[in-house]
């Protein structure tokens, strides 16, 4: 077993961040490639760290930090590991996309640089864009609220800095905006982690099973709660995700995806497994909320024109599909959702990425002014419809399962439950085909019909092979989970299916 | 041994799915010919499995592989049972004949890669969804044929005209793409709410194995009576999947619409094989609730019948009247199968209404479905090479073609006349073993819809080979003619593949009473014997007799005025509308979709979309404004009032007025602390107080 495993799944790309930035007037083009060779180690890392997990073991490093509480603790189980390695898989990827699509961004925004200036702003992507492995890695291999919040609020700072350096025309304006809501969230994510210290004297994740049947238990589950809403954008939190997503450079959609996606992890880690029975009480109002917001981002979704919010929107609405199973409290719904949650943060990547691409080579954001786009860029077209069968739970790919497992524990609740609940499950059953309407809508709309005169010159085609082919292999890992979910369900199960009753 | 060929019917076309593009590579023929043969080794495995329908007694056969372990055990694989061997034979032969005929219809085309891999992926899709041995993987399936049928139907995506569908002026046309798109989302309702049911069994039953939920179906049925109103919502539910899927009334408008793709594509899809998964997953489901309603006496197990006969009669009859007066060969085409569908949706319907006659109504349906299957293919291929010679969609831009293409109107004639139900063809035998199940449920209204249905397949279907092969030259033949295009035969694939289905319809035809009597053994061992469902044994019913003569006397009312119309053209069909306000406004509403189509489009698309720009303007935006403009006008006025009005007095009190006040007051102070002031009194209080607290401090002392 290589030593320190799951500590190099942050340092490295830590030491690579700081290489890059040292090295930044020399290194040019090839900061693309060391950033996602890094990545490409780390994710190798994860893989073997995954095998020995299946096989029934649990890592867990420990090094010290601060003081006996905030230990810098790494773990990885059944659950952390998947989340860790699909998240860096998908930077990985998105690293490799990054690599022409920057250029693409400078030469639109600082076009009158001298080499040196374009070095320095090209190698300032990469060194930012490795924040993002460290804090998804951080968030899910850490022990301890403390270091959890680090992790966490690292991100929106990479966020900030690279949306306001390669975003869109609003992107100082829309990056400060994206702070300030994770700086709202982080409130109250720090009062909960404080008020759960002040309960039972520990930072430790572990032992906030001791917070059962206290009294206090229930403002710090909405604390958290109302400290991850805005992140994964539910109604009414959602309004900072269309701008943020049509600012942002496209390169980093998937990721942001992630950023979103991962409250799901910290719900389930934080608040289901050692807290169950005190999160009953938010289990109908949630699953409520999660309800509304599937079907509103659906429909935010079909009003869109811009392909960058058209698949904003969409994950709006995707991301509470991941919620409702989780509120619905059963094993197969919250290990449906966590599977939902892998699976759609691969789809969203493709989706993103894809309406990257159209940005990219074609210049048009707005949907109406495609069309026909099918006959020039065929592989384009199919790594969307991929996407597009990705978030639509088609099979053969992962959310397929995923969607049929979270959904079988959604009715599992709902069945026992009130009748609000039934009405809560089958409309959210319903609502699966507003995102089969949406999302192939769109395909049809950007990708089909007589091609429009504005896009025919020699120009227009399939872009270069390093954007391309990590796409394409992402769809081919979401088929193989989906054709042989029993891997990533097995991991999920050690942990969750321990805890939660089935 | 025998289990593999159930395994290998459906690996081969999902195997040539994938494999398109690399054999592509090597050569285009090597392409062409290795994506048919593949479906013909699915077609070989699955006749490999007809000889278990002649001994029942070892089936049901099952083989499956672990695919989940937690949170539930999955075993999945394939199902033997007869139902799941002749369904397994209809997709399979039949796919594997349209292959053929795909190897001239399709000839040149730019995107023969991607027409293969849809069709082989279809086909796999369609064999997992009828040999699946659990509902999670037939759902697979049923999604897959739902996808490639969007996939196949919009085929043409470029949109260009000449694939349009529609028209003429002023009725609008549709592109490809968009009808493909309607088809994916009309059925996806149903999908959903399929789904829906299907996880509500999973709740009850803990199993998604078919022979499973069989079996326990006295433990779960009866506790799932215990909450009113749940088996009435399963119904619902289940039975809105099969309504999508098959195109049946309230969601069948997505049919005629798909009739954009490809000609062979709608022979094989939207009428062979995928129209019939509805009709498969209802007979799957009939011993379930036939079990509720007449052994576990769950009255609300009876409202699937009932929904399931009453939607397919009603259907049957709606998508006739529209069939009469369609102008596009395919529509009408589509039209019957919409129609004809409904027949075996009636037939199995009414199998849960009476205890005596759960097999006559399983197995007619089954029968209908597989003469259906038959004769709808040939018609369809039939009608792809008319289109391709006459270049035309319209029945209007044909007319005397039977001189020119005498081999494809003997063909498509056997195959219509077996539609109609003129004896001894198989539709004949098919349609009045449906007729006679709707009788013996002794349900008359059922009835009375079936035969006027009758009436309006025998006129709908004579016109239509009247306006194709008889009567005058069209305007556009005649041109055509002019032109030197060559008017006849398509490629020998073509019309090989056609002739050998007519040949199979004549067989079936002839064998029909036998081939309905050995369906009937299959199903009766399996229902009865092995599945133990109760059935009532009741005397030959009188009026049985009766069924097959009044078939034929319908069919007659219904050919003798479509004769005269279209191939005689004694009557003239303008003139009779001219002449008879009535008629012609039964023809508007007719050819307008009975309204159904626009009402949907008018509510459903227009509605969400109006809906979506409702959300967006008047939710996202006044949200929008308030976080990022009011909420942020409002902080940011907050601080103006806090610097304004809190600040700076607080700054002035602090650093203005209190110092000036103690600057005041200490010079205040200071000036009357002087002893050397002018004003007595305050030099007297002062020496006192001095003496006061000099006489404390010495009596603290002394003490």
């Amino acid at each position: 077993m290589i030593p320190y495993v799951l500590l190099q799944t942050i340092v490295v790309p830590a030491m690579a961040s700081i290489f890059i930035f040292l090295t930044r007037h020399k290194l040019g083009r090839k900061a693309g490639w060391i950033a996602s060779i890094t990545l490409l180690y780390t994710t190798a890392l994860l893989v073997i760290a995954g095998i020995k997990v299946y096989q029934g073991e649990i890592i867990y490093e420990e090094y010290p930090f601060v003081g006996p509480d905030i230990k810098f603790d790494l773990l990885a189980d059944g659950l952390s590991l998947p989340v860790a390695l699909i998240m860096n898989m998908l930077c990985t990827v998105l690293s490799f996309y990054s690599i022409h699509y920057v250029e693409h961004r400078i030469e639109a925004i600082y076009a009158e640089v001298d080499e040196r200036k374009w070095r320095s702003t090209y190698t300032s992507f990469f060194y930012l864009f490795l924040g993002f492995p460290i804090g998804f890695a951080g968030v899910s291999l850490v022990t301890n609220l403390i270091a959890m919040y680090f992790f966490l609020e690292l991100l929106p700072i990479v966020l900030y800095f690279i949306m306001a350096y390669f975003g869109y025309v609003e992107r100082v304006r829309v990056a400060f905006m994206c702070l300030l809501w994770a700086a709202a969230g982080a409130v109250f994510f720090l009062a909960g982690t404080l008020l759960t210290y002040s309960q039972i004297g520990t930072f430790r994740i572990s032992e906030l099973h001791a917070l059962v049947g206290n009294p206090w238990t229930v403002w710090i589950i909405l604390s958290f709660l109302l400290a991850l809403f805005p992140k994964m954008a539910i109604f009414p939190f959602q309004v900072w995700m269309p701008w943020v997503h049509a600012e942002h450079p496209t390169c980093i959609a998937g990721l942001l995806a992630v950023y979103a996606n991962i409250a799901a992890y910290i719900i389930v880690r934080v608040l289901i497994l050692p807290l169950r029975d005190d999160f009953k009480v938010f289990c109908i109002p949630v699953m409520i909320m999660a309800l509304i917001t599937m079907i509103y981002g659906s429909l935010l979704t079909m009003a869109q024109d811009d392909v960058k919010r058209f698949a904003a929107c969409s994950t709006i609405s995707q991301l509470a599909y991941s919620l409702l199973g989780l509120a619905a409290l059963t094993t197969y719904s919250v290990e449906g959702g966590m599977f939902f949650f892998l699976s759609h943060i691969m789809g969203k990547t493709l989706l993103f990425s894809t309406a990257g691409i159209l940005v990219y080579i074609t210049g048009v954001r707005d949907m109406r002014q495609m069309g026909g786009l099918g006959s020039k860029m065929p592989v384009t077209a199919l790594i969307w419809i991929m996407g597009s069968m990705m978030l639509s739970g088609l099979p053969p790919f992962s959310s397929f399962p995923a969607e049929w497992i979270m959904f079988t524990g959604i009715f599992i609740r709902s069945v026992q439950a009130p009748p609000i609940a039934l009405v809560v499950a089958i409309l959210g059953v319903c609502a699966i085909a507003l995102t089969v309407a949406y999302t192939f809508w769109g395909m049809k709309r950007i990708f089909f019909g007589p091609l429009k005169a504005n896009l025919s010159n020699h120009e227009i085609k399939d872009p270069p092979l390093t954007m391309s082919v990590p796409l394409l292999l992402t769809g081919v890992v979401s088929i193989i989970l989906g054709l042989y979910p029993k891997v990533i369900m097995d991991l999920f199960h050690f942990v969750i299916g321990g805890l939660l009753p089935s | 041994m025998s289990i593999l060929f159930a395994w290998l019917c459906i690996a081969f076309p999902l195997i040539g799915a994938p494999l398109s593009p690399v054999l592509a590579k090597i050569h285009p023929k090597l392409r062409d010919y290795g994506e048919v043969f593949l479906s013909f080794l699915s077609a070989v495995a699955s006749v490999m499995l007809i000889p278990y329908l002649f001994y029942p007694s070892k089936l049901p056969m099952e083989s499956a592989v672990v695919w989940l372990t937690v949170p539930i055990e999955l075993r999945v694989g394939v199902l033997i049972d007869p139902l799941s061997i002749v369904m397994a034979n209809v997709v399979a032969v039949i796919s594997f004949i349209i292959m053929v005929y795909c190897l001239g219809y399709m000839k040149g085309d730019p995107s023969l890669t991607r027409f293969w891999m849809w069709m082989n992926l279809f086909i796999g899709s369609m064999l997992l969804l009828v040999l699946s041995n659990n509902l999670l993987f037939l759902f697979m399936g049923w999604k897959g044929v739902g996808l490639c049928s969007y996939g196949l139907i919009g085929f043409y995506y470029k949109d260009e005209n000449k694939y349009w569908i529609g028209g003429p002026p002023p009725t609008s046309y549709c592109t490809p793409s968009h009808a493909g798109l309607k088809a994916l989302v009309v059925t996806g309702v149903g999908d959903v709410l399929l789904l829906g049911g299907i996880l509500i069994i999973f709740f009850y039953s803990r199993t998604l194995n078919l022979l499973e939920l069989y079996e326990t179906s006295s433990v779960w049925i009866p506790e799932m009576a215990k909450s009113p109103g749940i088996i009435l919502l399963l119904s619902l539910l289940i039975l809105a999947g099969p309504i999508g899927k098959s195109a049946q009334f309230p969601l069948h408008e997505w049919l005629p619409e798909a009739m954009a793709g490809p000609g062979p594509v709608s022979a094989l899809i939207h009428a062979a094989t995928m129209v019939k998964s509805g009709v498969y997953l209802i007979a799957r489901f009939i011993p379930i609730f036939y079990y509720g309603y007449w052994v576990a006496g769950c009255s609300e197990a009876s409202s699937f019948f009932i929904l399931t006969a009453w939607i397919g009669a009603f259907t049957a009859f709606l998508a006739a009247t529209q069939g009469m007066v369609s102008l596009e060969l395919k529509k009408a085409l589509a039209y019957s199968t919409v129609s004809q569908i409904g027949y075996m949706m009636l037939a199995l319907g009414v199998a849960g209404l009476n205890s005596s006659i759960l097999v006559e109504g399983f197995t007619s349906g089954i029968f209908h479905l597989v003469s259906h299957a038959l004769f709808k293919a040939c018609l369809f291929l039939c009608a792809g090479s008319v289109i391709h010679t006459a270049h035309s969609i319209y029945l209007q831009d044909m007319g005397s073609l039977k001189r020119y293409m005498p081999y494809t109107w003997i063909f498509m004639l056997i195959a219509a006349l077996s539609l109609i139900g003129v004896p001894p063809l198989p539709g004949f035998w098919s349609k009045d073993a449906v007729l006679a199940s709707t009788l013996e449920a002794h349900n008359y209204p059922l009835f009375l819809f079936a035969l006027i249905t009758v009436v309006l397949t025998s006129f709908y279907t004579i016109r239509f080979i009247g306006m194709v092969f008889h009567g005058r030259e069209s305007e556009n033949v005649e041109k055509l003619r002019q032109k030197g295009v060559h008017l006849g035969e398509g490629y020998r694939t073509m019309w090989v593949s056609c002739g050998i289905l007519a040949i199979m319809i004549v067989l079936a035809g002839i064998l029909g009473p036998r081939l309905g009597h050995f369906l009937r053994e299959g199903f009766q061992y399996n229902l009865v014997e092995k599945l133990h469902l109760p059935v009532e044994h009741v005397k030959e019913n009188s009026m049985h007799v009766s069924v097959p003569l009044l078939s034929v006397i319908f069919v007659i009312i219904g050919a003798v005025p479509a004769y005269l119309l279209y191939i005689s053209h004694r009557l003239d069909p303008k003139g009779m509308l001219e002449k008879y306000p009535t008629l012609k406004v039964f023809h508007q509403f007719f050819w307008d979709r009975w309204y159904i189509n626009s009402l949907y489009y008018r509510f459903f698309v227009d509605g969400i979309i109006k809906l979506s720009a409702f959300v967006a303007k008047s939710i996202e935006d006044p949200m929008d404004r308030f976080y990022h403009k009011k909420l942020v006008d409002g902080i940011i006025k907050l601080s103006a009032f806090v610097a304004k009005s809190i600040e700076n007095p607080l700054d002035k009190a602090y650093h203005e007025k209190l110092p000036s006040l103690i600057t005041k007051m200490a010079y205040n102070g200071l000036m009357r602390m002087r002893t050397e002031t002018r004003e007595l009194l305050y030099n007297v209080t002062y020496i006192l107080i001095f003496f006061i607290f000099s006489l404390f401090i010495m009596l603290w002392v002394i003490k």
